[in-house]
């Protein structure tokens, strides 16, 4: 029986998955525009996407925008890779349940 | 496998979904660009029907171009971009550099008459609307586009009053209410809310 792979722990918390999901379709998101979309608070996403830059999964970029501080996150490829290794694990755990 | 711990994995999967098309919506936050160019297009027409005013479109025109270039760039913060809505700006981009730079010239050579223009500026848009509609598999859209192949192949025949009248409804349709349409639905998008925290 072949053995059952492992979820990685960084990618499978809700909050960072729904990120780095959410940054795998566009090039680059600013922090507010993460905000929204999860509806998140800032103490916490700003703690979750911080696991996901130390885990090489995120690169950010601070920059100003007249005047203005703008926080840019974008995915890596490490992070892309991960994400897909996720999603081929998560499928082969359930195996025929998906879909059901 | 427990049944709750397959139904939790089954929720990540969703999210997985759910997200990714979730970052790859936001084509329908320009419906206020179709809108602003709506209503800078019978601005022009208004003003050319008060006399001779050869700069009436230049003027419009050139004042669309900033309006939408500094609103865009204030929106720009809140909307990531993607492959697919740089595709579709660059389509936009690209037919408003050729009018700009085509009917200047159409003006400044003679060459310019209602039939010429409202043909060539239907066509064009009917194409970039086509284009645009492809990309997103958007009907409504390519609604749009046939309206506007419609009023070109129109302007070939029409008599020049019906002509106007046919232009200012495709205007009406395809760029007022199909704006409006476009920001009504990234509300009600929006006002559904997502929460992951």
């Amino acid at each position: 029986m072949p053995e059952l792979p492992e979820l990685n722990p960084v990618i499978h918390g809700k909050l960072r998955l729904a990120l780095l999901s959410l940054l795998s379709g566009i090039d680059e998101a600013e922090f507010t525009w993460l905000r929204t979309k999860t509806g998140s608070t800032d103490g916490n996403l700003g703690a979750q996407l911080l696991k996901l830059e130390e885990a090489g999964y995120v690169s950010v970029e601070k920059k100003f925008v007249q005047r203005k501080p703008q926080t840019l996150y974008r995915m890596t490829e490490t992070g892309r890779a991960a994400l897909t290794e996720y999603v081929q694990a998560l499928r082969q755990l359930l195996g025929g349940a998906i879909g059901s | 496998m427990t049944e709750s711990s397959e139904q939790e994995l089954k929720d990540r999967l969703s999210l997985i979904e759910t997200m990714i098309a979730e970052g790859r919506r936001t084509t329908e936050s320009w419906g206020w660009a179709f809108v602003l160019w709506g209503v800078a297009y019978y601005v022009a027409i208004f003003w050319t029907s008060l006399g001779r005013f050869p700069w009436a479109w230049p003027i419009t025109m050139v004042s669309a171009v900033v309006l939408t270039s500094v609103l865009a760039a204030r929106r720009r913060g809140n909307h990531p971009g993607t492959t697919r809505s740089r595709a579709i700006a660059s389509i936009w981009i690209a037919m408003g550099a050729t009018m700009m730079v085509f009917f200047p010239a159409l003006g400044f050579s003679g060459r310019m008459d209602q039939h010429i223009m409202i043909g060539v500026v239907s066509a064009m848009l009917a194409t970039t609307n086509a284009a645009s509609s492809m990309i997103l598999r958007w009907k409504m859209q390519f609604a749009c586009a046939l309206i506007w192949w419609a009023t070109a192949v129109f302007a070939c025949f029409g008599k020049s009053q019906q002509l106007t009248i046919a232009f200012l409804a495709a205007i009406f349709f395809c760029q007022i209410v199909f704006g409006i349409y476009g920001m009504i639905a990234m509300r009600r998008r929006d006002g559904q809310g997502v929460i992951y925290a």
